[in-house]
């Protein structure tokens, strides 16, 4: 066991924060505020100025995107660790460098070579971004009874149905869909990956609106977006390249993108942020006469967060440490899923207590504290133990495939 | 950065545990309950051939040098099949002896230590429970070239087994700061000492010892005189932190027999496994226990390699006293009726479990000591670098 980095990733965490200091300007900044898009943070594909883009110009001259894949496809062949340490700086500045996201690891395992020369380079880039097409309106846990249909016609494939929460696809430049290619077979085992560019005739994107970010919520708050969207296929054709890995076998290859979804630098800090500024603002403030941080009831609090908080660290170093080993999680990913965003809510709730009817001040209130960060994030908290498979699925799967319990017969 | 077992890791972990399970079935912790010195002398030998006692010590005194991360995984083990054991008090007093000792104390010790002649204890805790210096009241007076103790200490580890043991007494009145106390290295057996059994819920063997007119002479005296604070400090988290890979290992183990239980006891036609409200507990055990061990295994790493780590310790003991608590007493849902049976081995964990979330700091009093590093200190705390903040170059 070893909790430590490297002389070489200590070296390169404080280039990065130097690098940060320096680059990450009022103007770039600017640019960020009030978008919450993808991740935590801003990307190139999703900058809304030439402030961001130049930002991520400079940050690919570093070398710093997409350390951990190969070099022939555009990475750095580094290791995972040493991309985590710069994804968590970064990430800490609302920059998420992180754009590969999990459809580059899924098609490094799975895609054909020609997809892989194709893909990643643009991926890591920035240039391309995978919105993810798995839920639709009959399903959510239950993403194997998707109904979305795509038929193989000569060259082609030909997709119809519709897909629901599809976040970012009004901004990202391709989806990774799930479709049933064969629905007479066990629902498993009829389902395949399309990689499907946006643009494609007979795609129609419509905005969702939730309960998020409304008022805008400052950077660094919440966990996503207060659009997401419903996507429609129409005789959508694509061709039969498009389709990832095997046909019928999209299952397995879903689950790659996926499992690396619930882990890693944005997942951690989503979950962990509040716990860090509440430390941090009960130092420094007080109410009148009332000083929270001498409030024994409070301290005890405190440390129970940060406790739960290192323990949300400490799994995601485990999810690091057993993708750097080449491993697959068996219960890790799940287990980690469960526990950062039920943490992150019960931060949430417990600060709401803290401050009592401050808590609920929104970004632009009078009296609002942090620009209302720790409200917003009574709404944006536990969307994390709801989107990528539920903190009840993770459980099941934790219970079956770790520990081995039996599946209970169907009602 | 890599918080797997590495394969040596594994090894040690996979041996202790085939050695344990041929060697120490749950029969031999239920009949050492009422034994009177309450461990068997032939697996404490036993476990002396395989290096335990011995493990973190120097090799010049009969040890392997190995760190302490190792020796968490043998008391995760021996944890994990309720050894009834001196382990955990014998190895906390003789790490302490190996670090801070002079080196004729440790010459005098250790040897004995590492070939399982030899048993030890410390004694910190006096009528106020908490860890703290001025909880310390036991008074040792110069007197020629010797020391003279007088007081009392409660919740002795393995008293009666004991040759010696490590006690925490004040040789200067008036603390001011931390000093006064010092560390010194007593004969379990000397003149004026007497202590009487605690009747535990583990039925352990923990003692109220009384020292009347105690005379210590002055080269058992470990550290310097009155600045014992910080290597007693030093000995109560890392005893602290063996404590916690020892109930791991039991908690580990409690939730393991509820999952398998599950899997073949059927209630309304199917095993109660095959229920979500079973499988979600049994996944929460996984995780809370799994959560404990990487607390408790960076607290080590870090005090192996020379870290600060009192808060690290802290935020291990206080999950643990929760999770373990939590894993034993969802155990015991899981097995219903049955669970509550003596026959059944589970009450032996059950017992042991929660009574060692009562031991070494309860969960107030290790949370307090992380919101003084977090909130009683300068600087902006960030997750995953040190609290008390340090100055960032």
């Amino acid at each position: 066991m070893d909790f430590g980095f490297t002389p070489e990733q200590e070296a390169l965490r404080r280039e990065v924060r130097a690098f940060i200091k320096e680059h990450v300007t009022p103007a770039v900044l600017a640019e960020m505020e009030g978008h919450n898009e993808g991740l935590i943070g801003v990307t190139r594909g999703t900058s809304r100025g030439p402030a961001v883009r130049e930002l991520f110009d400079k940050i690919q001259a570093r070398g710093w995107l997409g350390i951990s894949y190969p070099k022939e496809y555009g990475g750095q062949g580094g290791d995972r660790i040493t991309q985590y340490v710069v994804e968590e700086e970064f990430a800490r500045a609302n920059v998420n460098v992180a754009t590969a996201g999990s459809s580059a690891p899924a098609i490094l395992a799975a895609g054909t070579e020609e997809q892989k020369r194709y893909y990643i380079p643009r991926l890591l880039a920035g240039e391309f971004s995978f919105a993810q097409g798995f839920t639709e309106p009959r399903g959510g846990a239950d993403l194997a009874s998707l109904q979305c249909r795509a038929v193989r016609e000569g060259d082609e494939y030909v997709i119809n149905g519709q897909k629901m929460f599809t976040s970012g696809a009004h901004y990202c430049t391709h989806l990774y869909l799930m479709v049933r290619t064969d629905p007479k077979a066990p629902k498993h085992k009829g389902i395949s990956v399309l990689l499907v560019p946006l643009a494609t005739p007979g795609i129609t994107v419509r905005p969702l609106w939730t309960m998020q970010n409304n008022p805008a919520a400052p950077t660094r708050t919440t966990y996503g977006q207060s659009r997401t969207n419903e996507v429609f296929f129409d005789d959508v054709r694509v061709p039969a390249t498009a389709l990832l890995g095997e046909e019928n076998k999209g299952w397995t290859i879903g689950a790659i993108g996926l499992n690396l979804d619930r882990v890693g630098a944005a997942r951690y800090l989503i979950s962990v942020h509040r716990d860090e500024d509440i430390v941090n603002w009960i130092k420094e403030n007080r109410f009148d006469g009332y000083t929270p941080a001498d409030d024994p009831a409070i301290r005890d609090k405190v440390a129970e967060l940060w406790i739960e908080a290192q323990v949300c660290r400490l799994m995601t170093m485990r999810s690091m440490s057993i993708v750097e080993h080449g491993g697959h999680f068996t219960y890790e990913g799940s287990a980690e899923k469960v526990w950062s965003p039920e943490h992150g809510v019960r931060t949430a709730e417990t600060i709401s207590q803290m401050l009592g009817p401050y808590g609920q001040l929104l970004n632009g209130s009078l009296r609002a504290i942090e620009k209302g960060i720790f409200a917003h994030q009574v709404m944006g908290a536990f969307q994390s133990g709801i989107n990528h498979g539920s903190v009840q699925v993770m459980r099941d799967q934790v219970a079956r495939r770790g520990l081995g319990l039996p599946r209970g017969r169907k009602a | 950065m890599d918080v797997l077992l590495d394969a040596d890791e594994r090894m040690l972990r996979d041996a202790a545990r085939a050695f344990l399970e041929a060697e120490c079935p749950p029969a031999t912790a239920r009949k050492m309950e009422s034994d009177p010195l309450g461990y068997p002398p032939d697996l404490w030998r036993k476990v002396a051939g395989l290096g335990w006692q011995g493990m973190a010590l120097p090799e010049r005194h009969g040890g392997l040098d190995l760190p302490l991360v190792q020796l968490g995984i043998i008391l995760e083990e021996a944890g994990r099949a309720i050894a009834p054991l001196p382990l955990h008090s014998t190895i906390v007093a003789a790490l302490t002896i190996a670090k801070d000792g002079a080196d004729a104390q440790r010459e005098a010790v250790l040897p004995g230590v590492a070939r399982g002649d030899t048993v030890l204890t410390w004694a910190f805790t006096e009528q106020d429970p908490r860890f703290l210096p001025e909880t310390v009241k036991m008074r040792a007076k110069a007197d020629g070239g010797d020391f003279v103790i007088e007081g009392v200490k409660l919740f002795v580890d393995n008293f009666a087994a004991a040759d010696r043991c490590l006690v925490a007494c004040r040789t200067a009145p008036a603390p001011t700061g931390n000093a006064g106390l010092s560390l010194f290295l007593v004969d379990a057996k000397s003149p004026g000492i007497s202590h009487t059994p605690l009747v535990t819920l583990a039925k352990d063997r923990q003692s109220e010892v009384v020292f009347r007119n105690v005379r210590v002479p002055r080269a058992n005296l470990v550290g310097e005189l009155h600045q014992g604070w910080p290597v007693i400090e030093r000995m109560l988290d890392r005893a602290t932190a063996l404590l916690c890979a020892q109930m791991l290992g039991a908690a580990r183990k409690d939730a393991e027999m509820a999952i398998e239980y599950s899997k073949y006891r059927e209630a309304f036609g199917q095993p109660i496994g095959a229920f979500q409200s079973i499988q979600h507990i049994c996944a929460d055990m996984i995780i809370w226990v799994d959560g404990g061990c990487l607390l408790t295994y960076e607290a080590l790493w870090k005090m192996d390699q020379g870290l600060p780590a009192s808060v690290e310790v802290s935020q291990a003991k206080a999950f643990c006293n929760d999770k373990c608590a939590a894993v034993a007493r969802y155990s015991q849902t899981i097995h219903g009726g049955i669970g509550f049976m003596m026959e059944l081995d589970l009450q032996l964990w059950f017992r042991r479990i929660s009574a060692w979330t009562m031991r070494l700091g309860a969960t107030f009093e290790h949370r307090a000591r992380i919101a003084r590093a977090l909130l009683d200190h300068p600087g902006r705390v960030v997750l995953g670098r040190p609290v008390p903040v340090v100055a960032e170059d």
